[in-house]
């Protein structure tokens, strides 16, 4: 009951009203391309979060197949020592470590760019 | 769908409103682009016109206005369907305009602080357009927030209920800021008197 009341003071217009919608009230604006640029825009961007985490899928891939084959082949190593002496760690262990370490940080700075133009 | 020509600020909200629910769903459902694009014609008016009238600047209420259909491509799944699409796209748009103000008002600090004149903030709502109109007059005496809610309930129609979901207030606070709005339009334009003579 009192909603409807509410309801109907909500509909019920003075003439102060009326005059203050007829100053507010505007003539449409002419769309003249701007929906067209609006859906281009997110086409573009569809297409750049589609492409993005492949892409750094690929360019990261590309980075880090150098030092991964690097780091398998003195896993390899690692393997056949390890049985000899558990603590021995082959002396090319460390500087790989760096280069997948490098790899890795380039990968998400790659990432955090491409989010970057895509934002 | 066939592409629709100009509509009046003020639509009935009659099938319109199940028609954007539908373009929504299509648009949510596929990603569909068209249908969004459909949705953008349809509204383009109406948003650009309630943007352009919180800014009085037509290039900045078209890049927001822009701003606004991005962002609302981006949350569309969250338009529950309950309320009209218009009122929720004035909500975006609304959210869209604040964020606008802040970052100028981020921006206008940072110059201050680097001895420049923050001209953006100082900048009155009057002084930003050339021609000055009577309604930028009448606009200019309501604050940011009294200038929204006027413009929502006056020139796009919605409820005081689909006022309060656009701007986070209590129907109640949106029917004091209506009431103080009009006080001061009343006050400062002898509008009474106007509509007589």
């Amino acid at each position: 009951m009192t909603s409807k009341i509410i309801n109907m003071a909500e509909k019920l217009k003075d003439a102060e009203d009326r005059l203050l919608e007829s100053l507010l009230q505007s003539t449409p604006i002419a769309d003249d391309g701007f929906s067209r640029r609006v859906v281009t825009q997110i086409r573009r961007r569809l297409w750049v979060r589609r492409l993005a985490l492949p892409l750094a899928i690929f360019v990261g891939g590309a980075i880090s197949i150098k030092p991964a084959t690097q780091i398998m082949i003195a896993a390899t190593k690692l393997m056949t020592v390890v049985p000899q002496g558990m603590f021995d760690v082959p002396t090319g262990w460390i500087p790989q470590m760096q280069i997948v370490v490098l790899g890795a940080m380039l990968l998400a700075a790659g990432m955090l760019g491409i989010r970057m133009l895509e934002e | 769908m066939a592409l629709h020509g100009p509509r009046p600020i003020v639509e009935p909200a009659t099938a319109l409103d199940g028609e954007d629910q539908y373009l929504v769903a299509k648009a949510v459902a596929s990603q569909d682009t068209t249908a969004f694009g459909e949705l953008i014609r349809r509204h383009q008016s109406q948003i650009r016109n309630f943007l352009r009238k919180l800014t009085a600047d037509s290039f900045e209420a078209d890049d927001l206005a822009q701003q606004t259909f991005l962002h609302a491509w981006d949350k569309l799944q969250t338009f529950s369907g309950r309320g009209s699409f218009i009122g929720w796209l004035l909500k975006v748009a609304y959210t869209t305009f604040l964020q606008s103000k802040r970052k100028s008002k981020r921006y206008a600090e940072v110059l201050d602080e680097a001895g420049y004149i923050a001209q953006m903030e100082s900048r009155s709502y009057t002084q930003s357009t050339d021609e000055v109109s009577d309604l930028d007059k009448l606009l200019a005496v309501l604050t940011q927030e009294e200038r929204a809610i006027l413009v929502m309930s006056y020139a796009c129609g919605l409820s005081h209920r689909e006022i309060g979901d656009a701007t986070g207030l209590p129907v109640g606070t949106v029917k004091s800021v209506i009431f103080r709005g009009k006080e001061k339009i009343r006050t400062s334009f002898d509008i009474k008197d106007h509509q007589h003579g």
